[in-house]
């Protein structure tokens, strides 16, 4: 979803027509996905929203905006139709090792003061989320982090790694595991060799080793009965996914992470987001080159530091 | 024994004074800052004149994006746009640049001088941000704090290769290193040299205790402040020239707590909203620094 505006929207923009952007039928289609989905759609943005209906108008044969809101709110495959929508606009830009500071925090800092509570507990179990995985890049590479881990500090651990997004397409994409040079650019030749078979000419395929680590489930993060379930984590990462959210649906998902995490665990987001007026129980502790969103546990009074 | 050893050292700190170039600078410059008297500016000027490299660094700094990037060519027209009390702390940093003799710097010179100035700027903008009255004594504060590293560069130069390996190697801050190899660190040495100076209270308290504000008996803003910053700086690539292992939780520190104490305001601050301003501010302060420190 990094840019709705690809390559498509150019032409999809000639296509609906300027004069088309004030029809009020998509205000309306705005609102449902902001209703449904927590997504929101500003008025200067109206022409993405615009271009990403294109493409679903002309498969279903819908001359007007009006006639398309008609598909998604009166038809019979209402939601079958808000869901394939639902998959044009939430299309994700991604890649392996995004964030290696991320990672570097987690390798230093994190995960040893988890451990170490944990073990303490008699825990020798983790559990990693990646909510808003899009195609599996962000999953495959905390699958691969963890077992390069595995030898090291996690000898003697296991692990798992919730990988959930809203996109249906997407998630097959991630379940297949197929990647090519663009989303492996900055995965080193030997962790390719190590945990990748190859698929065809130009792209490998994630082994099972993998897979194995991971499972892959549709979760809308605005849906709060599917959320409120979704216990236990010790790290969640929500990557450049909340910053389409307006405040009030962004605040409520944070709300959600927050329980979702064991008392001690974090949460990460992207690069550029920041937690600003959202969930102020979350400390935020500073990493070399990242930030991290920490849930102290019970009975911290600062002094010690994380 | 730790306090022996610092005992041992403490003839050689002493010694430093009797530096040529040291002195000379340092000890009427530092007059001036506290001087109740009108400061005399065409002094400062003939000061800052009478050394080339002192005159560059000041026309570098008046030019830089950090003060506005005035077309300045004059060390007057510098000095005048910079303000006397920054360019005392320039001069200051200079003076105690040229105290480690150019073969002795076990740590990059360059390193240590983009953590002081990075520092300084952080510690300036903090105390704007916080409310803090004297935004220009932070960035004094700021550059000075790690005085106690130039100290034991050179009266312990045959250790302190040693405290910055075993510290590079553990992944840890380079006050450890010390402790291990020379049974002190840069907090204590530094404070010596720096009352040697004749340095003001509260910065000597600065570069006593920025690692251990939980020590200082009555806490003012100042260390606390300038012990963020320094962690904020560590985190940012503004450190020590090696990584680091270390998170910082603000709103868990002990030096938010006495700012907090100080500044009631704080205790309902967005705290997310203040790390943002800072990590923007950081952005551009390692940039600037970058730039001062381009030849
Ligand atoms: C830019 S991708 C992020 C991929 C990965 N986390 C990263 O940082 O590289 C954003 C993803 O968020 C998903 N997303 C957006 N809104 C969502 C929602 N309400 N529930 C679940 N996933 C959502 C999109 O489908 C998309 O795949
Ligand atoms: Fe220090
Ligand atoms: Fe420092």
């Amino acid at each position: 979803m990094a840019d709705l505006a690809s390559a498509k929207s150019a032409k999809s923009k000639t296509e609906s027509g300027a004069e088309d952007l004030r029809d009020p039928a998509y205000l309306k289609i705005r609102d449902m996905i902001y209703q449904i989905s927590g997504i929101y759609q500003s008025e200067e943005k109206l022409y993405l929203l615009a271009s990403r209906c294109a493409r679903r108008m002309s498969a279903v044969h819908a001359k007007t905006p009006a006639e398309y809101l008609e598909h998604l709110t009166v038809r019979g495959n209402r939601e079958a139709e808000l869901r394939l929508l639902l998959n044009e606009i939430t299309i994700g830009e991604t890649y392996m090792f995004r964030s290696p500071p991320q990672l570097e925090a987690l390798r230093s800092v994190i995960l040893p003061q988890i451990l170490k509570a944990k073990s303490a507990m008699g825990f020798k179990r983790l559990h990693l989320w990646s909510a808003g995985c899009s195609t599996g890049e962000e999953p495959y590479t905390l699958a691969m982090f963890l077992l390069e881990e595995s030898e090291k500090m996690l000898a003697g651990w296991t692990f798992d790694i919730l990988a959930t997004d809203l996109n249906d397409n997407s998630l097959a994409a991630a379940k297949a595991g197929i990647y090519g040079e663009y989303a492996l650019r900055s995965t080193s030749e030997a962790l390719r060799r190590k945990y990748f078979k190859p698929h065809d000419e130009k792209r490998l395929q994630a082994g099972e080793q993998l897979k194995s680590l991971i499972r892959f489930e549709r979760v809308n993060l605005n849906d709060d009965s599917k959320m409120t379930f979704l216990k236990g984590m010790d790290i969640i990462f929500c990557c450049n996914v909340l910053i389409y959210f307006d405040l009030g649906s962004k605040r409520k998902v944070m709300q959600h992470f927050y329980s979702n995490l064991l008392p001690g665990g974090y949460m990460f987001m992207g690069h550029a987001e920041s937690l600003y007026q959202v969930d102020d129980r979350f400390h935020l502790v500073h990493f070399p080159g990242a930030i991290g969103y920490w849930k102290p546990p019970v009975g911290y009074t600062g002094g010690g530091k994380p | 024994m730790k306090a022996q050893r610092l005992e041992e050292i403490r003839p050689r700190i002493q010694a430093l004074e009797a530096m040529p170039a040291v002195p000379a600078i340092v000890l009427p410059l530092t007059a001036m800052l506290h001087s109740p008297d009108q400061v005399d500016v065409e002094k400062v000027i003939d000061l800052v004149s009478y050394d080339g490299t002192i005159a560059a660094h000041c026309l570098r700094m008046a030019n830089s994006p950090l003060f506005g990037r005035r077309n300045t060519e004059t060390v007057r027209s510098a000095v005048f746009a910079l303000g006397l009390k920054r360019i005392e702390a320039i001069l200051l940093g200079c003076c105690l640049n040229r105290i480690v003799p150019p073969d002795k710097w076990a740590l990059d010179a360059v390193t240590f001088w983009r953590h002081s100035l990075g520092c300084a700027l952080v510690s300036r903008k903090m105390a704007k941000l916080i409310g803090y009255p004297d935004p220009e004594k932070a960035y004094l504060a700021g550059l000075l704090h790690d005085l106690g590293i130039l100290v034991n560069i050179i009266a312990c130069s045959e250790d302190y290769p040693r405290c910055i390996q075993a510290a590079r190697e553990a992944h840890v801050a380079l006050h450890r290193g010390e402790e291990e190899h020379l049974g002190f660190t840069h907090c204590q040495s530094g404070k010596i040299l720096a009352e040697q100076w004749h340095f003001s209270s509260d910065v000597i308290e600065v570069i006593e205790f920025h690692h251990d504000v939980a020590a200082v008996p009555t806490c003012g803003p100042l260390v606390s402040l300038v012990h963020l910053s320094d962690l904020l700086c560590r985190l940012r690539d503004l450190g020590y020239g090696y990584y680091e292992a270390m998170g910082m939780d603000l709103a868990g520190d002990a030096a938010w707590a006495t700012l907090v104490g100080h500044y009631p305001a704080l205790a309902t601050m967005d705290l997310a909203r203040f790390t943002m301003d800072i990590d923007g501010a950081m952005e551009e302060i390692v940039a600037v620094v970058d730039a001062v420190f381009k030849p």
